[in-house]
């Protein structure tokens, strides 16, 4: 393994999304955003409903859209990403996506107090899903 | 005596006996390509749940488990039972196999005087019950066919709330294994509380980790994705069992449905041949009346 690239694996709860040797990775944490690159630390790091940045090898850029899990930093280097749900940018119908959205918008408006929470979550997967489909995320948290 | 009448009435059911088995053979195959499908997904699903107990067991190794909401034990009084069946029929004795265990196991809380709460996955189980008197606490239906993992979070998380909050004290997982193609064995498994010895045996993760949040803290979130993993395990292994059924059903129902064809042409052909000697015969007899 050189030192300029790390391997990274993002597993969903569904299924094996991406792996590869990357260059830099981007996720947002639950106590906020965090970068790796090659060499970090070994960790361990809740994720939040976020997107997920990596440069590969290559250069090419992924985007993924991750709503919850873990990051893995192992001793070896190894990048982990164990994902409740995981979808890459390509993956993503972002027309659906939109619909789902506008509809989560008015269940929001219209609903009761009771399940507020769990409604305000799953706009923000949609919201999400539409920001990493439509490439539009900011490079910081927003 | 065989008539011109019986030939078509036997012309007719023969069609349409052929007919049901076309609609047969395309669910077998249908049923079949499915197997593959689900089969797929059951091993798709396999690098996370592993990941997220290898996890645990290392995090365990220097945390106390135990006293985790999910992990305490408490007196049983009131255990939750969830089964997983089918939204479809035709699928042999698939559900009636599943339910049987379901059965058993309310039997056996029910007798050491526990009250049970059911909670069923699939239209079969809900309408199985509820012919027999005994309400589901929540149904989920349109899940069974392709189980996806927000669903099983939501059925994983309406037990664990309510374990959470002392309303439960046990909760079983009654589903179906995929052993193979051949044999599925409906199986339980109790999935509340979790039991601390899941989590033993782990490789210690070192304290020098960068942990973010504090190592309790993770703990306290990877243990529900834990349960919901199982949740999905028995989602999914159950669909593969449900479609293998289904292929084995409608594959004998072709199978039949290729005999009585068989059958009933035969009867067809010996009374066409009977009408034929008969109109021979009588033109025969005919013949020879007016040569006198």
């Amino acid at each position: 393994m050189s030192d300029a690239t790390m391997t990274v694996e993002v597993v969903s709860a569904e299924a094996h999304v991406l792996s590869g040797e990357a260059r830099e990775l981007y996720a947002r944490a639950v106590e906020g955003e965090i970068g790796i690159l090659p060499g970090h630390a070994p960790a361990l790091v809740a994720l939040d409903v976020g997107p997920l940045r990596l440069t590969m090898d290559d250069g090419t850029k992924e985007r993924i859209a991750v709503h919850k899990g873990v990051l893995f930093v192992g001793d070896d280097g190894k990048v982990i990403v164990l994902a409740d749900i995981a979808e890459r940018a390509q993956d993503i119908d972002l027309d659906r996506a939109k619909a789902k959205a506008q509809r989560a918008q008015e269940r929001l408006a219209r609903g009761t107090d009771a399940d507020l929470e769990a409604r305000l979550v799953s706009l923000r997967k949609q919201q999400l899903r539409i920001q990493v489909a439509s490439g539009t995320e900011a490079t910081h948290s927003g | 005596m065989a008539g011109s009448g019986q030939i078509r009435q036997l012309k007719r059911r023969i069609k349409s006996v052929q007919s049901t088995q076309k609609i047969t053979r395309a669910m077998e195959m249908i049923a079949a390509s499915r197997i593959l499908k689900a089969k797929g997904r059951v091993r798709a699903a396999r690098p996370y749940a592993e990941g997220i107990h290898d996890i645990i067991r290392g995090l365990a190794v220097s945390n106390e488990v135990r006293s985790h909401p999910l992990l305490v034990q408490r007196d049983i009084q009131r255990v939750a039972v969830l089964v997983n069946t089918s939204d479809r029929g035709l699928a042999g004795a698939y559900n009636a196999n599943v339910l049987k265990v379901a059965e058993r196991t309310i039997a056996e809380e029910e007798g050491k005087g526990r009250t049970v709460d059911l909670y069923v996955v699939g239209k079969k189980g809900a309408g199985y019950f509820a012919y027999r008197g005994r309400r589901a606490l929540q149904v989920w239906e349109g899940v069974a066919d392709t189980p996806h993992i927000d669903e099983a979070g939501d059925i994983a998380e309406t037990m664990m709330a309510r374990y959470r909050h002392a309303e439960l004290d046990r909760g079983w997982l009654v589903y179906t294994d995929f052993k193979s193609s051949l044999t599925q064995v409906p199986v339980r498994m109790e999935l509340l509380p979790v039991k601390p010895t899941e989590f033993e045996g782990g490789r210690e993760i070192d304290p020098e980790f960068i942990f973010e949040p504090a190592q309790d803290e993770l703990l306290n979130t990877l243990i529900p994705r834990y349960v919901e993993a199982k949740v999905f395990h028995g989602l999914l292994e159950s669909s593969a069992s449900e479609h293998a059924n289904r292929q084995r059903a409608m594959k004998a129902a072709t199978d039949n449905a290729k005999e009585v064809a068989a059958n009933l042409s035969r009867i067809m052909n010996q009374a066409r041949q009977e009408q034929i000697t008969t109109e021979i015969s009588e033109i025969v007899g005919g013949a020879e009346a007016l040569g006198d």
